[in-house]
């Protein structure tokens, strides 16, 4: 049997190999594919027997072999021909093979439904005979030609220069001479729309050659006969006699009127031909036919076809491109289909695509979309016609792309292509069948961006702002590296195609709201409002450009950004435009926060550079001499603050928009956040007179003055240093607010309620020795010894430090002592000894209690619960001497990095206290490594290392955005899926030990040194903390997308609702020592002067004489709470400074009565019965308690004596 | 009013509105065990305290009952009780001993032996720790915590046990509460340096006395095996060839016996010899499962994107 089978193998193996070598998709012999599959199928079923022969024997031994990898659930049939080519394909020509399932399931969804086309294309057949049947009209004066018009409610929408009664030519209307069904849909790349926009169905009605002359180009001419012909069609098809029963109005593709177009939208209630279903809407676009009188060569950009008096000869770029843009529709159609024909994954790669830019907001939309891409779907083809057909003057580094590539290839490479081409330096030329052409130069001289299509000669980015492009690139750039990184913590699909990625605040480093309505351009120029179309579009275009210069490489996309053009009434001859825009802004961190400007040198041979220097800053611009000795035209911006410098770029814009647009009120919400990171001004100003070091250079200053003066201690102890390391927010930038010291000098001057002085915890090690005690306990005592010791030295060597011992074994679980200094300038901190073999000695303690061994000496003490208490102290051991000085470290290394990324943490670590999570509920760990998730790609650091700079990706460039980010982050966020970040160096440390760390903690956020993610959230949030963060942070997320429509206040965004919580208890501010950092301090509280509690001005004056480090009254009282009633209610606080704290009850225990039992665990009451029937009952059975809900609020208050003011209840 | 669950509740006034109750109950000695801690009759124990009770405020709660004679509170019993119970362990051990010995010795009237025994000079007395200077502090204890409080006599117990016709307010104790209290404790986990010094050195004595005595005291040496008394051979784990273990018999580690591995750091795993592609038929196997691996993760990918579809996900405006 077995050699039988091996023959038979053997004659099968062959034909497999061939089939292998074979390429499974050769792109050329695209039509092969089919034949392929089925000879393969016949060659399966040639021999069914055999192959059922093979697989029983195939089964069995490799069930022996390799023990028994198949398991019995698994499809027992070998994969068809077919099968294998598919998947195969799905897993060569796409990221993986869920990546080609999901597009699949993807792509249908944004197309027309086939099933509602059948009642568009009857509307469209009786449209097309309806129009072909309008009578014609004679030629008549145009403005003459409006006034019957108008009586019906309809204008003609003249674009500018407008028609006079002295225009020596007439307007006409006659049956076009051809109508085709244009654009998208007719090529069937039709794309949903973003926010329910409609499918547009474009249909081209060609003016027939006998209304036009051929110097119609000039002056607009063409641009009115046309709307005079749309406006014609509009009064024929609107009759509601002739029953066509559709809507119609006026759209300006970008608000430009010489590209207005008619909308046909079904009547609504009217049953016939009703395409209403379909979501789509019918747009009339009067184009010429190629046979025009209309000169082609009178259109290029170097032409001058609108003619005042004023000026002479002045090219008019835009409108040329405005008028051949009538000639496209229809050759555009053509070669896409032609291309279609060529590449068959085209259509998909192309819708693909324009969900891509949809999620954008390169398109049309409700929310601000960005400038310039209104209208651009032949653009789109276009860049896949020059991927695949290659560039005119053939000097692309790029080769061609090949037909057969998948959906995918194709859009990737087109992403890869945006992410790299600059359309400024390297204008595009698609490569054509000969045919003339204008000149190439002519176009990169007229315009900014330079994209010529094959099939026409209009440069498709005319109207695009650079700014656009260059936010078009950064987007590319960012969607190229999710596309390439194969990280598993986020999904590509989903951050590709799934996501709407509009929302400004997310998207833009810094965003200005602008009203237009009261702008006063500096130089206006009557000519390029006519080249324009309008005096808006000129106004936007004339923005844009000084913004760009004006920013230089500050930023690495400043964009205009407004809300999409709407249809208009017939009535209405242009487009209203929107007097709100918003400016989003992306930083060069590398550049954004220079002080100084440089512009060209005072030698310079061209004067107008200089001129043109001073024309763009004014005033501003001045010579300075630099240290190089270069004498140079300049601007210096003043900076008052670290905060200051932060927002130079919104600076410059406020600067150069007010110059040069007079608009003076641009607004930002900037400052707002600022002040949240900040201390009261009372007390800042206190420090600031007093000109000592404050903030993170300070305390670092006094860590680096601390371990060199205990360094210094060496020959005095017993054992030799061997490490100082800071374990703290304070030391790594990161803390809310910036660290201040709290000397003695500065005491009698601070208010009680401000005195708060956080001793920031640092960790020292000594050198390994064998004289420590084997002994846990015999180990703190040594501790406590050693900190005796060296407190004692650092007193005697250093004048003015004090030190303390901090005794531990007040709570139970933390019996570490520990050493507080409070240094010369008012620093505190506080020191811990790691020795490391504490750990061996817990380890020890873990395996024996659950084993058999007979109990070492000293260890005896701790039966029963003493595994859990060693299990718990070899998780705080490791949190507090392995991890936490490792994260420290990563963290500390990201400040110098991501500038953004600490005044990120500081501000989410805000919100999160002012939502009265921190600490309690989410630890500051956790906060640091959620907002770092947002900053650290893949590596991050070795790009640092290389570049300098790790520009790339979507790294936020403020705090503002990365607030943003976490929020939208956190309302979406599937906790259950955890969330992995790259945050430390491959192979640099070898990762601890798995713990089973046991906590409620749901959240998972892993690095490469805590696979179980469960480190700094093992003890929450718990899954009801969960489901409340992710709520205020929905909240928060949907006050943040309000920016959108000019909301200002952020403060609501930073309000807590207590309204959740069962009770809520105040606290008296005056004897809270951290109250200077609550979110909306009473600042009369905060004045040492206050009449009310003068006469206790005395007493309060000896109190505070002592600085007590880390005191903070409020907080012991609730770490106390928590404990006592750890199973009767959950306590939510503000740590910094919170004025009160909310308790919600364990939902068990109010739910129902419990019977009584001893250690019930709860404060309880025994339940008044009602009735004697039920009495008798549960008598009978057992006494009922109740949670003694009145009297726990009793406790609360009788253990919070002179700190709780009062306590209200949910009513 | 009536009882719960035995317990007679003794409402307590917080202020007008906030009552407690406390459940009190006579003190019924428990028949297993050997020694009686609290005695019984005058013994009142009591459910649900207050969490920052002090025995003083319990006295003076139960004063117009009676004289209060002592009163513990179980959380800390049970502390002390496991300290106690492992010193009682160990030298009842020692006292069994020597019980056992002497009462094996009494019958043969072995004098002498016993007499050598007193003359022995006595053990030294372990060294004192001199605490720390803690200021008179509340403890706060977990809410609805037990007590046994007991009486100077039986007739105050059962006063105690009347059920209070109406509330009666709580007494307090001159410990300090609320911001006092932690002001206190602040400083009061600050000792002076001095304290602390004294209190280290003594209890680093007091720690070498223990290992010496425990030295002294061990019976267990390495490498010999411990045989109790009805003769089973105890045995031990511990390190890669049980070698790190004191007493006993020792033998590997689970780990060791499981892996042949030492340490924990992982090793490369030897290759292994055989050769999977040697034979045709192998080859196609190989082939094949790789086939159908193909096509059970196909399987399983369509899986996974159709749930994803249910959830409405490919949505994506």
């Amino acid at each position: 049997m077995a050699a039988n089978l091996k023959r038979k193998r053997g004659q099968e193996d062959d034909p497999r190999k061939t089939r292998k070598l074979s390429p499974p998709f050769d792109s050329d012999e695209e039509n092969n594919v089919a034949l392929d599959g089925t000879d393969e199928d016949d060659g399966e079923d040639d021999n069914p027997p055999d192959g059922d022969d093979e697989e029983w024997g195939g089964i069995e031994l490799t069930g022996v072999t390799e023990g028994g990898h198949i398991s019995k659930g698994k499809p027992k049939k070998p994969p068809t021909g077919v099968e294998v080519r598919e998947m195969k394909e799905a897993a060569d020509l796409f990221r993986s093979t869920s990546f080609k399932l999901q597009i699949d399931e993807l792509l249908p969804n944004v197309r027309p439904k086939e099933k509602y086309k059948p009642p568009l294309e009857q509307f469209l057949l009786s449209l097309h005979t309806f129009i072909l049947n309008v009578p014609s009209s004679p030629p008549i004066h145009p403005l003459e030609a409006a006034r019957p018009l108008l009586k019906k409610g309809i204008s003609i929408p003249y674009p500018i220069p407008l028609p006079t009664e002295d225009s020596n030519w007439k307007v006409a209307f006659a049956p076009p001479s051809n109508i085709t069904l244009v654009g998208s849909w007719g090529n069937k790349t039709s794309v949903k729309g973003m926010d329910g926009n409609k499918f547009g169905v474009d249909v081209a009605v060609e003016m027939p050659d006998s209304l036009l002359q051929e110097k119609d180009y000039l002056n607009g001419r063409f641009f009115h006969k046309r709307s005079f012909y749309l406006a014609k069609l509009a009064e024929a098809i609107c009759d509601k006699k002739h029953g066509l029963n559709v809507d119609c109005s006026y759209h300006s593709l970008s608000d430009n009127p010489r590209l207005t177009k008619l909308i046909l939208e079904p009547r609504p209630g009217v049953t016939k031909n009703d395409f209403s279903k379909l979501k789509a809407q019918v747009c009339i676009i009067p184009v010429l036919s190629p046979s025009s009188p209309i000169s082609l060569q009178r259109l290029s950009p170097s032409h001058s076809n609108v003619r005042s008096s004023e000026e002479t000869r002045v090219p008019t770029p835009l409108y040329n491109t405005a008028l051949l843009t009538s000639l496209t529709p229809s050759s555009h159609l053509i070669s896409t289909h032609a291309l279609q024909q060529e590449a068959p994954a085209l259509s998909d790669a192309l819708t693909l695509l324009r969900i891509w830019t949809n999620q954008r907001g390169y398109c049309e939309g409700s929310t601000p979309v960005i400038r310039g891409f209104e209208g651009k779907g032949p653009w789109w083809v276009s860049i896949l016609r020059v991927l695949i057909l290659g560039e005119e003057t053939g000097k692309s580094k790029q080769k061609p792309l090949g037909r057969g590539l998948s959906s995918y290839q194709l859009f990737k490479a087109v992403i890869d292509f945006l992410a790299t081409h600059d359309f400024q330096a390297q204008p595009v030329f698609v490569k054509t069948e000969g045919g003339d052409k204008y000149p190439m130069e002519e176009y990169s001289s007229y315009h900014e961006a330079v994209f010529v299509d094959a099939s026409s000669r209009v440069n498709l980015l005319a109207d695009v702002p650079l700014g656009s492009l260059d936010l078009l690139r950064y987007d590319a750039k960012e969607t190229l590296q999710i596309l390439s990184s194969s990280s598993s913590s986020f999904d590509p699909f989903t951050e590709a195609f799934l996501r709407d990625r509009r929302h400004l605040s997310t998207r833009f480093d810094a965003i200005i709201r602008v009203d237009l309505s009261t702008s006063k351009p500096r130089q206006s120029s009557l000519h390029s409002t006519i080249d324009h179309g309008s005096p808006h579009n000129a106004l936007l275009a004339s923005m844009s450009t000084l913004l760009r210069q004006g920013l230089g490489n500050r930023t690495k996309a400043v964009t205009i950004l407004h809300p999409s053009s709407t249809s208009r009434p017939l009535s209405q001859a242009h487009p209203s435009n929107d007097h709100i825009i918003f400016l989003g802004f992306i930083y060069d961190r590398e550049h954004a926060f220079r002080q100084v400007d440089r512009g060209p040198a005072a030698d310079d041979p061209n004067p107008s550079h200089a001129a043109s220097f001073k024309e763009l800053w004014g005033d501003k611009a001045e010579l300075r001499m630099f240290k190089d000795g270069r004498i140079v035209e300049s601007v210096v911006w003043d900076i008052k603050n670290a905060d200051d410098k932060v927002h130079l770029p919104v600076q410059v814009t406020r600067y150069i928009l007010e110059r040069h647009f007079g608009i003076e009120d641009a607004q930002s919400w900037y400052s707002s956040f600022d002040s949240l990171l900040r201390l009261p001004q009372e007390i800042s100003k206190m420090y600031l007179e007093s000109g000592i070091a404050v903030g993170f250079k300070g305390a670092l200053m006094a860590f680096d003055g601390l371990v060199k003066g205990i360094k210094a201690l060496d020959d005095d102890l017993p054992l030799s240093i061997l490490n100082i390391s800071p374990v703290s927010s304070y030391l790594r930038y990161t803390s809310t607010f910036s660290p201040v010291p709290l000397p003695s000098k500065l005491l009698p001057s601070t208010p009680s309620n401000a005195s708060y002085l956080h001793a920031i915890p640092i960790i020292m090690q000594f050198e390994k020795s064998a004289k420590w005690p084997d002994d846990l306990k015999a180990i703190q005592t040594v501790k406590l010894a050693f900190f005796e010791h060296i407190a004692g030295s650092l007193m005697k060597s250093i004048s003015g430090l004090s030190a303390s011992v901090m005794v531990g074994g007040c709570g139970g679980e933390d019996d570490d002592p520990t050493m507080e200094i409070l240094t010369v300038e008012g620093w505190a901190f506080s020191v811990r000894i790691w020795h490391d073999r504490e750990l061996t000695l817990l380890e020890r303690v873990i395996n024996t209690t659950s084993g058999h061994i007979a109990p070492q000496p000293g260890q005896n003490k701790k039966k029963g619960n003493g595994y859990h208490n060693a299990v718990a102290a070899k998780e705080l051991y490791l949190r507090r001497f392995i991890h936490a000085p490792r994260h420290h470290r990563a963290i500390s290394r990201l400040h110098h990095v991501f500038p953004a990324f600490t005044s990120t943490v500081r501000l989410v670590k805000r919100w999160f206290a002012a939502h009265w999570l921190l600490d309690g509920h989410v630890s500051e760990e956790a906060v640091e490594l959620i907002c770092a998730f947002f900053f650290v790609k893949a590596g991050w650091e070795r790009e640092h290392e290389q570049t300098g700079s790790s520009g790339g990706g979507n790294v936020p460039g403020s705090k503002e955005r990365g607030f943003s980010m976490v929020m939208e982050f956190l309302q979406s966020w599937k906790w259950e899926e955890g969330l992995a970040l790259p945050l430390y160096e491959e192979g640099k440390e070898e990762p601890v030990q798995d713990s089973k760390i046991s906590g409620e903690g749901v959240w998972a956020i892993r690095t490469e040194m805590d696979k179980t993610g469960r480190v700094w959230t093992w003890k929450g949030p718990d899954a009801i903390v969960a489901r409340r963060v992710q709520a205020l942070a929905k909240a928060t997320w949907t006050h943040l997308k309000s920016v959108e429509r000019g909301t200002e206040n952020i403060h609501p965004m930073f309000n807590h609702p207590t309204g959740d919580y069962d009770f809520v208890v105040r606290l008296d501010p005056t004897v809270l020592p951290r109250y200077h950092q609550n979110i909306r301090p009473d600042l009369s509280l905060l004045s040492r002067r206050q009449g009310k509690y003068s006469n206790l001005q005395s007493e309060d004056a000896d109190k505070a004489t002592v600085v007590r480090p880390g005191y903070d009254p409020a907080q012991a009282l609730i770490r106390d709470l928590k404990k006592i009633y750890a199973d009767t209610f959950k306590i939510f606080y503000d740590p910094y400074g919170g004025d009160s704290f909310g308790g919600v009850w364990d939902a068990t225990l109010v739910k129902e009565p419990r019977p009584f039992r001893v250690m019930g665990g709860f404060s309880s009451a025994p339940q008044t019965v009602k009735g004697e029937k039920s009495k008798k009952e549960k008598n009978k059975t057992r006494d009922l308690v109740v949670l003694n809900q009145a009297a726990v609020l009793g406790e609360i208050e009788r253990l919070g004596r002179g700190i709780v003011k009062s306590i209200t209840t949910r009513s | 009013m009536s009882t719960v669950g035995g317990f007679v509740p003794l409402p307590i006034s917080y202020s007008s509105s906030a009552i407690h109750y406390i459940y009190a109950r006579a003190h019924e000695g428990s028949k297993k065990a050997t020694k009686q801690l609290w005695p019984v009759g005058r013994t009142l124990f009591l459910a649900n305290l207050p969490p920052d009770v002090t025995e003083r405020e319990l006295s003076l709660f139960f004063k117009p009952h009676g004289t209060v004679e002592r009163s513990a509170f179980s959380e800390d019993a049970l502390e002390k009780e496991a300290l106690e119970e492992s010193d009682v362990d160990s030298e009842s051990d020692e006292e069994g001993d020597m019980e056992a010995e002497g009462a094996s010795a009494e019958g043969e009237a072995t004098q002498p032996k016993k007499r050598r025994r007193l003359n022995k000079p006595k053990p030294p007395q372990p060294p004192q720790v001199i605490p720390l200077p803690l200021k008179p502090l509340r403890t706060l204890r977990h809410t609805g915590q037990t007590a046994h409080v007991v009486f100077l006599d039986s007739s105050s117990l059962e006063r105690a046990l009347v059920p209070p016709t109406k509330p009666r307010p709580w007494p307090t104790s001159d410990e300090p509460s609320g911001l006092a209290h932690y002001l206190t404790l602040y400083d009061s986990l600050r000792p002076p340096l001095d304290a602390v010094r004294a209190y280290a050195d003594s209890a680093m004595e007091l720690y070498e006395f223990e290992v010496a005595k425990a030295k002294q005291k061990s019976k267990y040496r390495k490498g010999e095996a411990i045989v109790d008394e009805d003769g089973f051979t105890l045995v031990t784990r511990g390190g890669a060839y049980g070698q790190t273990v004191g007493g006993g018999v020792a033998v590997a580690s689970k780990k060791f016996q499981r892996t042949g591995e030492t340490s924990s750091r992982n090793r490369k795993k030897k290759e292994s010899k055989e050769k999977t592609e040697f034979y045709a038929f192998q080859k196609a196997e190989k082939q094949r499962n790789d086939l159908m691996k193909l096509k059970q993760n196909w399987e399983e990918t369509k899986a996974k994107v159709e749930k994803l579809k249910a959830s409405r996900r490919f949505k994506p405006y």
